[in-house]
């Protein structure tokens, strides 16, 4: 009996020994990285094919590459509305529910929700990223952690005055925006620099970021006869709708858009008026098949079962955050500094990471990418096509 | 003036809607004393229902099939919400209203999505050009609809047997009740009516601006124009839509470069004004209690 018990004992004791090692790491903590996105409310179109390129890279990572150093990389996701309360609620839902040492990553949305944002951020070393481009936040010395996965908007707009004076001299320009941080973030800088380059802003119009009738101000700007009209703040909430009316009213302006105005859906709603509409974009297009990404993302999702077809502008850039942020992460996971301040080290680092052609550069100049191409809508190809090559703005 | 005139024309088109909106608002509190929270949700839906059928169907016909289907919506609020509720508290009518606007928002976005949609199709393009002015098919086809519409509907209400019934109800319920008026029906088809017009409101913005969660703030702007025009007011919604519709470009054009975002607040501004001199709203009644 005392051998039979011994045996049974010792068997068990190996098996158990054998199998720790796949316990271990059923049981290994997952690396999180949180998303609060606008799932609802006017930018939900935005909101939510970003959502789906942050669950195919965060998929990608884990499948394909293997997780962060072992661990599976986890994505939380909350819904902001575009609301500043209710995204700023979502923010310490998530940061009161996770491990420090587990989500060393979020991505925020708006240019008000990311600045309300900022100072907790910098106090708690989280590093942060957001769908907001604003020129605040890339701001190493106030906002170490947080970074740009782009030109900011002061960069977009240098790049759309240059092409203008580059087509007219003594432009006149006019300059029609939302009222949200969004809207106004870029607007003082233009204005300086529209004066530099010997420019006349001769109108601006501050609109709500979505509004049923453009007719007053394409009317107001009919009176204002620009040569240019920018717009900035509305992500084909508007754009459209002001594009079809001015059309519609005989305004001869050139209209300029920045990135969140570079999607395909543009062209679809405003039809022969978005003729050449031109705006900044600085990642790939799902239907540039020469990027290695697109190409692979392609596949990714084929073997998903996940559909193949356009993917928005949106989608692109969340999964150009997600597999840069991702390639950070395993970084500092091989140097052992998986941690908030690691992640942040790694990041500055990252400038070798080609992203698999996502975009120009992961090189960041004052923790923003100032990096971008100019593109003009064709209705009849339906699409953008890039009328510059990479325009480097810093 | 010739440079106000297109800004007059857009401000009419816009009116024409705020009117039609206003007067399904306000045919519901004359009859119902209930203050319809959920108005701009009317609005949505009917926008959504046209939108669905747009994608079968012409788009006027999608419009007038939405009509009916916005009718019965209107009927099954007012049995479901509105009736279990008469005759208590009027918090808790009110309550319900703001309850039932919540709860329109997240079925829309459940049914729907939260993403803008577009409405496949389009109206028949009624726009011109008359002199130096371009007259767009959207304010055509906003004051070929919304004028007769409305006009008709005061007269309906002054003149025909229907009218006649709601305005009783409106005056003397329990009254209405023993004379064998079917109040409950009737009211249904108030709510009804209601639902109609907003649906034709959200039609007609949709046609242009896509549908999407933004149109409900469109519908927010009932209030100042039912306030104004007199809540018992039909004849006073329309007269308000339209006028509010017209200072609203009168201040695009000369006060929006001087007070960017003002025209947002106007509605509100104008309100309190008229009611410091008017309390009723320009051509709603004057309410006297005896005690």
């Amino acid at each position: 009996m005392k051998r039979r018990e011994f045996l049974r004992k010792v068997g068990v004791g190996s098996m158990v020994a054998l199998g720790m090692p796949y316990i271990a790491l059923a049981q290994a903590r997952p690396v999180k990285l949180a998303t609060l996105l606008p799932l609802t409310g006017p930018f939900a179109f935005a909101g939510n094919a970003g959502r789906e390129g942050f669950v195919d890279g965060v998929d990608y990572v884990n499948e394909v590459l293997g997780g962060i150093g072992g661990r599976k990389l986890e994505l939380i996701v909350e819904d902001t509305g575009y609301d500043v309360a209710k995204g700023t609620a979502a923010f310490n839902r998530v940061l009161s529910r996770e491990r420090p040492d587990e989500l060393l990553f979020v991505y925020g949305d708006s240019t008000g929700l990311s600045k309300a944002l900022a100072p907790e951020i910098a106090r708690l070393g989280l590093p942060y990223s957001a769908t907001s481009f604003a020129n605040e936040l890339a701001d190493p010395k106030t906002y170490p952690t947080i970074f740009v996965f782009g030109p900011t908007y002061n960069d977009m707009m240098e790049a759309l005055l240059r092409q203008i004076r580059l087509e007219k001299a003594r432009a006149r320009i006019a300059l029609v925006y939302s009222n949200t941080e969004f809207g106004r973030d870029p607007i003082p800088y233009v204005k300086e620099r529209a004066k530099a380059l010997g420019m006349e802003v001769v109108h601006e119009e501050v609109t709500p970021p979505a509004f049923t009738d453009a007719t007053p101000v394409v009317l107001n700007l009919r009176r204002a006869n620009p040569d240019y009209v920018i717009l900035q703040g509305y992500a084909l909430s508007v754009e459209p709708l002001i594009l079809r009316t001015a059309r519609e009213q005989g305004l001869q302006a050139r209209f300029m858009g920045t990135y969140y105005s570079a999607e395909l859906a543009l062209i679809q709603r405003a039809g022969p008026a978005a003729e050449g509409f031109t705006v900044t974009y600085h990642n790939a297009y799902w239907y540039d098949t020469l990027v290695p990404a697109v190409d692979e993302m392609r596949k990714f999702r084929q073997r998903k079962g996940r559909d193949t077809s356009y993917r928005p502008t949106y989608y692109m850039g969340s999964l150009a955050v997600a597999l840069a942020v991702a390639e950070a992460m395993r970084r500092a996971a091989a140097a052992g500094k998986l941690t908030r301040a690691g992640v942040v080290e790694y990041l500055e680092k990252l400038g070798d990471y080609n992203g698999l052609g996502l975009q120009r550069s992961y090189q960041f100049v004052n923790h923003r990418l100032p990096y971008t191409k100019l593109y003009r809508a064709s209705v009849r190809e339906g699409r953008f096509n890039a009328i510059t090559d990479w325009i480097k703005l810093a | 003036m010739s440079d106000l005139l297109p800004y007059l024309i857009g401000g009419l088109a816009n009116g024409a809607l705020y009117g039609l909106l206003a007067l399904g608002f306000v045919l519901v509190y004359r009859a119902t004393s209930v203050v319809n929270f959920a108005i701009g949700e009317f609005l949505l839906v009917g926008a959504y229902l046209t939108y669905t059928f747009a994608l079968f169907l012409p788009l006027p016909l999608a419009i007038l099939a939405a009509l009916p289907l916005a009718f019965l919506f209107g009927i099954l609020v007012e049995g479901g919400f509105v009736r279990p509720l008469l005759g208590r508290n009027v918090v808790a009518v009110i309550m319900a209203t703001i309850g039932l606007a919540a709860a329109l928002d997240g079925g829309v976005q459940l049914l729907w999505g939260p993403d803008l949609k577009y409405l496949t199709g389009s109206l028949p393009d009624l726009g011109f050009q008359a002199g130096s002015v371009f007259v767009s098919s959207r304010a055509v086809w906003n004051l070929l609809l919304a004028l007769p519409l409305g006009l008709g509907l005061l007269w309906l209400l002054r003149r025909s047997k229907y009218g006649i019934l709601v305005r009783a109800i409106s005056e003397r319920e329990v009254a209405a009740l023993a004379l064998g008026i079917p109040t409950a029906r009737i009211l249904a088809g108030v709510w009804g009516v209601s639902a109609l017009l907003a649906t034709l409101a959200g039609a007609l913005l949709a046609v242009a601006s896509g549908v999407g969660h933004n149109l409900v703030f469109f519908g927010m702007k009932v209030f100042p124009v039912a306030i104004l025009g007199g809540l018992d007011s039909v004849g006073g919604a329309l007269l308000a839509g339209f006028l509010l519709g017209v200072l609203e470009a009168v201040s695009q054009r000369y006060l929006e470069p001087i007070l960017p975002g003002f025209t947002e607040a106007l509605p509100f501004l104008v309100v309190l004004l008229v009611l410091l001199v008017r309390p009723y709203g320009l051509l709603g009644e004057r309410q006297i209690e005896r005690v």
